[in-house]
């Protein structure tokens, strides 16, 4: 996807680089990727910078940015991305997140909920399901990997972009992701136990959007964020995997602007 | 003078090709239905039989080691396995090579092995480890903190030895604020410590820079010698003259009493070439566990010995690249000439059986090389 209003900056937080990419004009969104690290402006960027000035930083140690040596949980990283947040004058802005990026975004409102005009998680880690797993990801083989990225692999658009071999240098970038990843969620496994009673202070206007067929994080997971969240709303997109934003970008860009627009 | 040690994986010996290729991998995925505590019973009386035959026909060591979710080594805790070699044995040392440090509480370590030395009368030589990485993942610790996790528990454990407690230890994974350990080792201050490794060169300095002899598992005899070359130079620049004292060789050695009968039996080293380390290399080198020069090493290697990703030799090219030394007494006596000559090893750890094997073929080859190899080695 050619980009139209992203620029690529470099911003200064608490010592350390984080790579920045911004774009759109409109209140604050703070968009928070997942472990498979950030690939730059992608067209779910776009759509929400259509309402919203976007700012989609690489988590701190992510796309072969330096780690900071006290980021070791991702309760750490939320405590980053706050100052990260005040580094960009932010004061009231909206925070979304998917995967383990909804994560981060969910202990961040629990340590600021007044920062937040709303909340947006996206097929987010955090939450262990009662019923079944969060499902293995690094003990299992890059093609196992794969296959549980998409629903439907053909309904994707620009799939060739998402799943192309990577160059060497793209190969280390990875592999930092995939190093960075083990050290934020290997244990407790993508989760944070007491996040649940965290959420419970928070009454920010949040949004769980979830593809139903996730085959990483349980839907349950998502029921379960909303439960915590006072003033929440699930909304299900079917025949939809992990990542909706990519395999359903209309329905998730109608859902998550609905709401961002409602926000005032 | 080069001293020899016994070393036995405690192949679950039962197992097959059929068995293993139905899994993605030949350890994590392996069910452990396939084992057998009847016939481990058997086996593990066996192998300690070995222990006492070596140490009976004059090695100077036994070693011993440690790995997890493996069919091809039936030893979940090396200092299990040490307790036993200090009752089985009278006078061998005793290699523990070696835990992996990186994932027990330390303190209970320095503990056990205290009691090790104390129980042997001061046989003990502790090696630490940071393991496989499928240690690492079968103990549920993160790739990432394996490194930082041994640098501070090998910490902990010396000071464990050396420092009168009670004392407080307060670091980055380990949090004691009363250390009284009531057994310390016999042996002054310390156990020696010696530092088993894979081919990894940043391995190789770490112990080169402590002057912890270096004990090289499972490799071809000219990147033993590279590696050798890299201990020396980092003891130089760190201001010690090295000697053959600080570098060992683990070889897969088989004798019999003709090369013939030596090349049937020791065929069976060949048990775990194919599936040993089979798996996604999410298991062996998964992101975080080790560095990136370390693995370019290990394309070079063949597939055996920990943790290996590389290309695979024959059992000829093996035994060309000694690798492996299997023959009667006469040919085993000239190949490990030839390995002291070019080498000049400490110590030559004796790899002396692997799946299968028949227990009498394995005590038959422990009496040769007691009563023949070693002697002939010595008289050099």
């Amino acid at each position: 996807m050619t980009t139209t209003s992203a620029n690529e900056s470099r911003i200064t937080v608490a010592g350390n680089e984080v790579q920045m990419f911004s774009g759109g004009s409109g209140p604050p969104l703070l968009y928070l990727h997942g472990a498979g690290g950030n690939w730059g402006w992608q067209a779910y960027h776009e759509e929400l910078a259509k309402s919203h000035t976007v700012y989609a930083p690489s988590q701190a140690g992510f796309n072969g940015t330096p780690r900071p040596g006290w980021v070791s949980t991702i309760t750490d990283m939320a405590h980053f991305n706050k100052q990260l947040a005040r580094e960009l004058g932010l004061t009231r802005y909206a925070l979304a997140g998917h995967s383990m990026g909804g994560w981060i975004a969910a202990e961040m409102a629990a340590m600021s909920p007044e920062s937040l005009t709303g909340l947006v998680l996206i097929n987010a880690v955090g939450i262990r399901p009662n019923n079944s797993d969060i499902t293995e990801i690094f003990m299992v083989s890059s093609e196992t990997r794969a296959g549980y990225r998409f629903y439907d692999p053909s309904q994707v658009p620009d799939l060739e972009k998402h799943t192309r071999e990577l160059s060497p240098e793209e190969t280390i970038v990875d592999f930092s992701n995939r190093e960075m990843s083990s050290r934020l969620l290997w244990r407790p496994y993508m989760h944070n136990p007491n996040l649940p009673q965290y959420l419970a202070g928070v009454d920010t206007p949040a949004l769980v959007v979830w593809g139903r067929e996730d085959a990483i994080v349980p839907l349950e997971c998502g029921e379960l964020f909303q439960q915590a969240l006072k003033d929440s709303r699930l909304q299900v997109i079917d025949r939809c995997g992990h990542s909706p934003q990519l395999e359903k970008p209309q329905e998730f860009h109608r859902i998550v602007s609905e709401f961002l627009n409602s926000l005032g | 003078m080069t001293e020899i040690f016994w070393f036995s994986e405690q192949p679950y010996g039962h197992v097959s090709d059929e068995d293993l290729e139905k899994y993605e991998s030949g350890r994590m995925h392996f069910p452990n239905s396939h084992f057998d505590p009847l016939k481990a019973n058997v086996l593990y009386n066996n192998y300690h039989d070995q222990y006492a035959w070596a140490d009976e026909v004059g090695f100077d060591g036994i070693m011993s080691n440690e790995h997890h979710s493996s069919y091809w080594c039936m030893k979940p805790s090396v200092n299990v396995d040490g307790a036993v070699i200090a009752k089985v044995t009278k006078r061998a040392k005793i290699a523990l090579l070696g835990n992996v440090i990186a994932l027990s509480d330390p303190v209970k370590m320095a503990e056990e092995l205290a009691m090790l030395d104390c129980i042997s009368g001061g046989r003990l030589i502790s090696g630490f480890v940071r393991g496989t990485a499928v240690e690492t993942l079968h103990a549920g610790i993160s790739p990432t903190e394996n490194r930082g996790r041994f640098e501070e528990a090998h910490d902990l454990i010396l000071k464990c030895w050396t420092t009168p407690g009670p004392f407080r230890w307060e670091g980055e994974f380990f949090h004691h604020r009363m250390v009284n350990p009531w057994v310390v080792p016999i042996q002054k201050p310390h156990p020696p410590i010696w530092f088993p490794g894979t081919g990894s060169p940043e391995s190789v300095i770490w112990a080169a820079k402590r002057q912890y002899p270096y004990m090289n598992l499972g490799a071809l005899l000219d990147l033993t010698i590279q590696l050798k070359q890299i201990y020396f130079e980092t003891a130089v620049e760190s201001g010690y003259e090295p000697g053959p004292e600080h570098f060992g060789y683990l070889m897969r050695i088989l004798v019999a009493d003709t090369d013939e009968e030596a090349q049937e039996i020791g065929r069976e080293f060949l048990w775990t070439e194919t599936h040993r380390q089979r798996g996604p290399i999410e298991f062996n080198d998964p992101p975080g566990y080790q560095s990136r020069e370390a693995l370019a090493i290990k394309m070079s290697r063949p597939t055996i010995g920990t943790g290996t990703v590389g290309r695979r030799l024959s059992y000829q090219e093996l035994q060309d690249a000694y690798n492996m030394i299997i023959g009667s007494p006469e040919t085993v006596i000239k190949k490990l000439r030839h390995v002291k000559k070019e080498l000049d090893p400490g110590y030559i750890l004796v790899y002396g059986n692997e799946g299968a094997m028949p227990h009498q073929a394995v005590m038959r080859s422990i009496e040769l090389l007691g009563t023949k190899v070693i002697p002939a080695l010595k008289d050099d």
